[in-house]
């Protein structure tokens, strides 16, 4: 882009200079003239915005209080009110509340894990040598390009009870019997496997994006600290860190939105029937409203769930206006 | 001369000392390298095991004791992969579901991209404020009512069901990318083509259309990504015949759990051209989540 625009600008510039100088009327704006066009070309985007993203969710809202059931779905019944009867049924569900800690466990987790770790990454990229550098960024796009669903396929052939790559090769270490050991049966286990598959597609994008950051730490800064006498940990915390302070802010805001919605890893790993200590809340909604047809209870479930994230998303959005990218 | 005699011999003298130094940093850097290569490995190890899985013949796949490279390496399981139900179909399903999306996306989104960027109007903020918040509301909680909605006007099942959704998931990303795109063109390129008699159409087509056409790409590729990787909808809605070739992963696993040899190279099939892709556009992605999170 940056290299192409000044062509384009001597293309676009009329030959000879006169004419520019010449009285011309005020240049009229591009589209700007009429109050109307900007509505008019926002319009097709909000229709679609508002027929498939603002009436379902109005819609979710709606079902969720009330009984609304495969005989509802198929029309042999009505639906019926319920009122917030829905909501009184889940909060009284001790599953629910088990599910809630464990994704909130499960999201407290691997954030702090990948986020720690996706800046240890960075820091270390900015020691390494340039093949070396160039060898982890390909390893790293490598692991971003897949997708979720497939990463997650691979994951399960290596954990794979009796011909896992992973069980052999921990079976090596002496005294350590992982024999077709199953990674399911603790659930502690299980949810280790699923942090460390989401930690592992996460890390790529944490480490290439704060090592981004890390270059535009000015090195003067960390010079003149350094003359100072402050040691590396000191150049860290109070020069290196203070200026990726934002950038951790944001994709640790992103980060908690993404983990919190965890589905896919789950449901590849767990064969599409996860069991409920497998359950995150976005499984539990689904389970409910496809396994058992029951639509309105697992809408319910959903509308919490993206309750519980309010708080963390507003901070997103008033960061990114904060930053000034959004106007 | 005798400047190089004295460049030289202030050279020899320094010697020592910074020998001591770079030896202890060189120490450092061969430690950091090797980190930074088991990192790597670490990092890159499941794709080379599906590669490598996906070249074993049947009976190489299910040993104690896998080798690390395939003994007798096949094509076998691509075949089988190709040959399975419904691969073709779904394939098909695949690139005319993502085409479509991506088409729609683009066309819809570029003019909300275009008013956001090149305009000032009451809502505006109202509008960012919606795209923004619409890219966070989870899949999941909007699954339940788009069924109802779809089921209502028959359209579960079908190719156009899942097509409007799909636009409707990759038109926020589309709008804020494209914004940005829009906005790096300087102003003054539309007011200097309208100066020189363009119509509005031919500023539009003749300035604005070409200085964002890298971005258009980008953005494509990215909702391509997006749509092409997506299963948990269309699994739902759709029956086998009307997958899309991700969903068809899905079910091969839970089908026949055990045959991994064509599982991993269905997998490596389904991937390549997103891994493809990815690795084009890869700079505009991060640049996108974050853009201007570190501004020095």
């Amino acid at each position: 882009m940056d290299v192409m625009a000044p062509a384009t600008v001597a293309d676009t510039t009329p030959p000879g200079g006169e004419q520019r100088s010449a009285p011309t009327p005020r240049p009229r704006k591009l589209f700007r003239r009429d109050r109307l066009t900007p509505y008019l070309l926002s319009l097709p985007s909000l229709v679609v915005l508002a027929a498939l993203l603002g009436y379902p969710l109005f819609q979710m809202v709606h079902i969720s209080l009330e009984k609304f059931e495969r005989a509802q779905l198929f029309g042999t019944r009505p639906s019926q009110w319920v009122g917030l009867g829905n909501y009184t049924r889940i909060l009284k569900d001790p599953l629910f509340w088990q599910v809630t800690r464990n994704t909130i466990v499960f999201t407290v987790v691997t954030v702090v894990i990948s986020v720690v770790g996706g800046l240890l990454v960075a820091l270390l990229m900015k020691q390494v040598s340039r093949w070396v550098r160039l060898t982890m960024i390909v390893a790293m796009m490598l692991v971003w390009a897949m997708p979720q669903l497939v990463a997650a396929q691979v994951f399960k052939w290596m954990i794979d009870a009796d011909f896992g790559v992973v069980n052999y090769m921990i079976d090596k270490i002496p005294g350590v019997d992982f024999f077709k050991h199953s990674w399911y049966l603790d659930p502690l286990q299980g949810w280790t496997v699923i942090t460390a598959l989401v930690v592992w597609g996460a890390i790529p994008f944490l480490a290439i994006t704060m090592h981004a950051g890390l270059t535009q730490v000015p090195r003067d800064l960390v010079e003149a600290a350094t003359v100072d006498g402050a040691n590396p940990w000191q150049v860290f915390v109070s020069v290196t860190l203070p200026i990726l302070r934002p950038l951790i802010v944001i994709v640790t805001t992103l980060s908690v939105i993404w983990d919190f919605q965890v589905f896919t890893q789950i449901w590849v790993l767990r064969d599409s029937k996860p069991e409920r200590e497998y359950y995150s809340l976005s499984i539990y909604s689904f389970t409910e409203a496809f396994g058992s047809g029951r639509y309105g209870l697992g809408s319910a479930i959903a509308l919490v769930t993206v309750l519980l994230m309010l708080g963390v998303m507003a901070f997103y959005i008033r960061q990114m206006f904060k930053i000034g990218d959004a106007d | 001369m005798v400047a190089v005699d004295t460049s030289i011999s202030a050279a020899a003298r320094a010697v020592p000392r910074r020998a001591a130094g770079s030896r202890s940093r060189r120490a450092g850097t061969v430690i950091a390298n090797t980190v930074g290569i088991v990192f790597a490995a670490v990092m890159a190890f499941p794709a080379y095991w599906m590669i490598n899985t996906a070249f074993k013949p049947a009976n190489e796949v299910l040993l104690f004791e896998p080798n690390f490279v395939p003994e007798h390496p096949t094509l076998a399981n691509f075949v089988s992969a190709v040959k399975a139900p419904y691969f073709l179909t779904d394939l098909r399903n695949s690139l005319i579901i993502t085409l479509s999306s991506v088409a729609g996306a683009l066309v819809v989104g570029f003019l909300g991209a275009l008013a956001i960027a090149r305009f000032r109007f009451y809502g505006r903020r109202a509008l960012i404020m919606v795209i923004l918040t619409v890219q966070m509301i989870p899949l999941v909680a909007l699954i339940i009512p788009l069924f109802l909605l779809l089921n209502k006007f028959e359209l579960t099942d079908s190719l156009p069901g899942v097509i409007l959704v799909y636009v409707m998931l990759i038109l926020p990303y589309t709008v804020w990318t494209l914004r940005g795109f829009i906005h790096n063109v300087p102003r003054e390129l539309d007011e200097a083509a309208l100066v020189d008699g363009c119509s509005r159409w031919q500023t539009f087509t003749r300035v604005i259309l070409p200085l964002t056409a890298p971005g258009l790409v980008a953005t494509s590729i990215y909702g391509f990504i997006q749509a092409w990787n997506e299963f948990i909808i269309i699994n739902t809605f759709n029956s086998p015949e009307h997958e899309n070739l991700m969903a068809w992963l899905l079910s091969n696993q839970t089908n026949r759990a055990t045959f991994w040899g064509p599982l991993m190279a269905g997998a490596v099939i389904t991937s390549l051209p997103v891994v493809i892709f990815f690795l084009i556009i890869q700079k505009n992605i991060a640049a996108g989540l974050t853009a201007g999170a570190v501004k020095g």
